[in-house]
């Protein structure tokens, strides 16, 4: 068991702790799921990698169950009363789901499904944004109900037919998400697309290696030379050519000739000194420092800091502005089981669902009102919920995908990463 | 032939005959011709269409007759994947051929009764999945693994092996090995031994024996074995992906990014089409040339 599953599973149990009235049976469960969790605190403390963790994991699991167990009352009372759903009248018994990997709770779903009494749950996998449109372009429509494209990605989905208008009256935990992400380029009417999470690609250093500053993108294309082959990129397009183009101070949507040339002489620049075009593992490399600085975005990276080895990750987004992305749940054209469907999307905006969400996947919440569900420790985390005056130079991503300057680049750049 | 019969019973043997063998001979065929067509002819008819068409608003595809995914795909400042594909594949298939050769030879001569045994433990890799396999080799040649023990004695901290072409063309040797074993140990394991006794008897060196007896023998296996090699070395994709960090760029990864990120089909068509000619001109060649060599010493020896 990891330290990360391990921090879940004792903050599911909080949660848990502080929002049901503690009944006798509540009680014994939980000191057996705190027994639990300082056993599994001490197991995974002989082995190696979790020594921080643990001693840090297991008090504030006890003085959180014992706190709990004094003030329960009390504590249901500020959380607002116990939840309640909705069950549409004609919700159909199975839903089918296309996301990406482990994007969505376990026990949400299971949860949904208890609660909406959805016998049959499937949970389809795409990898990237390009191959979930490549299914829908060879005529996959009708074999799933919803579906999380990136926000850029909605607009070519509507143009093509490939999702339908949300039936709203449906959708009443609507009113939870921040205005900040309504009426934007993607969805202007907020008919077809409902946010989901949203991230940022930045800079990831491991400070022990790298003692100069790397505040900007500027810093960090002048120093890759001095780090070569020790520096990792997310085998991205949209994101690699935000660093040199917001290095110039130029929009990372940019299709403008110069601006694009000025990006591919950078990227040739730094290109021979990359270790690797790596979007799965690039974590793992920077763990192991087999890279000591990154164009990444936030996932896996995380969690490296939280462990003693890889403490001195940092994670920055650069002063001279990066790109925000935002996942959307969308309803596909002829889905299946629309109302099971919509009630999902709606389930999923429940304030306190919303937060275990955000906790499992790690990336930032775009509902507000469930930030009062989630870890103090997590909202204070400014790597994920930035603050406001760093939002402020975030730029969304636009779908620069029809722009053949910017893949003739991208071709070149690949074919000569490590070719000094 | 019986349905005939039943179907007339009044009539013997005559009609029997008069059922056209060609028609018979076309059923039989029919499920191999319709899996050639399906399988093979219809999706190269389809490349070849796409590679004249253009790329649509949201890419994809979109009927057109023009050459310029041919002049992309042939512009000399592009085909260095070709290039590195075909080096790449090469020196791969030549290095099978180098580790196959005395394996299938000491399965096939030295084998005895643990023979099929030995056959098994090659097939035992591929019961685990291929991309699991790949990344195992991702541990074993990783700075904690080989690279790590490496650059520890020759005291260099930032020796590594992955992302270099040697950890793609060990990952793509150790992939393959088994389709170029299993050929040429059916070549060696047929063979009459009684003429290396006659070679030996004739005073043949070791050395002479295997030149002039052992490799004609198995030359047959030795090049089905190059072919089922050379050819997906060639279109390699997942592997320089790995264990090359993307670093050895291939036509395979080439045609990836064609196809999947930046969606313009035809240009990766015309590629691919490419491709499949420069598979074609070297498979022929190579078959010819290995051919040629066959013929003459088979006129010398009779």
């Amino acid at each position: 068991m990891s330290d990360q599953e391990l921090e879940r599973y004792v903050r599911q149990m909080r949660w848990q702790l502080e929002r049901a009235p503690l009944s006798r049976r509540g009680f014994m469960w939980a000191s057996a799921m705190s027994a639990t969790a300082a056993f599994l605190a001490a197991c995974s403390s002989g082995g190696g990698n979790a020594t921080a963790a643990p001693s840090s994991a297991a008090p504030s699991a006890s003085a959180s169950a014992s706190a709990a167990a004094s003030a329960s009352e009390a504590a249901v009372e500020s959380l607002g009363p116990e939840p309640s759903f909705e069950v549409p009248p004609d919700i159909e018994k199975e839903l089918f789901m296309y996301n990406w990997g482990d994007y969505v709770d376990p026990n949400n779903m299971k949860q949904f499904q208890e609660v909406f009494g959805v016998e049959k749950f499937t949970y389809d996998t795409f990898a990237n944004n390009d191959e979930m449109m490549a299914k829908f372009q060879g005529g996959a429509l009708g074999q799933w109900d919803i579906c999380c494209p990136t926000m850029n990605y909605v607009p070519a989905m509507r143009d093509q037919g490939f999702i339908q208008k949300l039936d709203l009256a449906r959708l009443p935990n609507l009113k939870y998400v921040d205005k900040t992400f309504k009426g934007q380029y993607w969805d202007p009417t907020d008919e077809y697309s409902v946010p989901k999470d949203w991230g940022t690609t930045g800079i990831s250093v491991r400070t022990k290696d790298v003692k100069e500053p790397v505040k900007s993108w500027r810093e960090f294309l002048d120093l890759v030379p001095k780090y070569s082959g020790k520096v990792v990129f997310v085998d991205s397009p949209d994101d690699v050519f935000i660093a040199p183009l917001k290095a110039n101070g130029y929009s990372l949507n940019s299709d403008v000739k110069e601006e694009l040339d000025k990006a591919r002489e950078e990227l040739l620049k730094v290109a021979p000194h990359i270790l690797a075009l790596d979007s799965d593992q690039y974590n793992t490399k920077i763990e192991t420092e087999e890279a000591v600085l990154g164009l990444t975005w936030t996932g896996g990276i995380l969690e490296l800091r939280d462990k003693p080895e890889t403490s001195d990750v940092v994670y920055t987004i650069p002063e001279d502005g990066t790109v925000f992305w935002l996942d959307t749940w969308v309803v596909l054209t002829d889905p299946p089981h629309p109302v099971a469907g919509h009630a999902f999307i709606n389930f999923i905006h429940e304030p306190h669902i919303q937060a275990i969400e955000t906790e499992t996947n790690q990336y930032a919440t775009p509902d507000s009102a469930a930030k009062q569900f989630i870890d103090p420790k997590m909202l204070a985390d400014e790597a994920l919920f930035v603050p406001e005056d760093v939002v402020a130079k975030l730029e969304p991503q636009k779908d620069n995908s029809g722009i053949t300057q910017r893949q003739d680049i991208w071709a070149e750049f690949k074919s000569k990463i490590g070719q000094g | 032939m019986s349905a005939s019969t039943e179907v007339a019973p009044g009539i013997r043997a005559r009609p029997r005959r008069s059922l056209p063998s060609g028609l018979l001979g076309g059923l039989l065929v029919l499920p191999a011709s319709a899996w050639y067509l399906i399988l093979l002819v219809a999706p190269l008819v389809i490349v070849v269409v796409m590679s004249f068409g253009t790329k649509s608003k949201f890419g994809g595809y979109e009927p057109a007759f023009i050459l310029d995914n041919y002049a992309q795909a042939l512009d000399p400042s592009r085909v260095s994947p070709f290039v590195t594909s075909l080096i790449m594949a090469v020196t791969g298939t030549i290095l099978c051929l180098l580790a196959a050769l005395p394996i299938a030879y000491f399965i096939a001569t030295r084998g005895g009764r643990h023979k099929s045994l030995l056959i098994l433990l090659l097939i035992v890799p591929f019961w685990t999945s291929f991309l699991i396999r790949t990344y195992a080799w991702l541990t074993i040649l990783g700075p904690d693994g080989l690279a790590g023990i490496i650059g520890g004695i020759i005291g260099d901290s930032s020796f590594r092996i992955l992302g270099t072409p040697f950890a793609v063309l060990l990952g793509v040797v150790y992939a393959y090995l088994p389709l170029m074993v299993f050929p040429i140990y059916v070549t060696m394991e047929r063979m009459d031994r009684t003429l290396i006794e006659a070679s030996k008897d004739l005073g043949a060196a070791r050395w002479a024996t295997f030149r002039q007896i052992t490799l004609p023998i198995a030359l047959p296996g030795l090049i089905t074995g190059s072919i089922l090699v050379f050819i997906p070395m060639m279109g390699e994709y997942v592997i320089p992906a790995i264990l090359g960090y993307g670093r050895v760029f291939l036509i395979g990864n080439q045609l990836v990014l064609q196809f999947l990120e930046s969606r313009n089909w035809p240009e990766g068509a015309a590629r691919a089409v490419v491709l499949i000619v420069i598979m074609l001109v070297t498979v022929i060649f190579y078959v010819w040339f290995v051919n040629r060599g066959q013929r003459t010493r088979e006129v010398s020896v009779l």
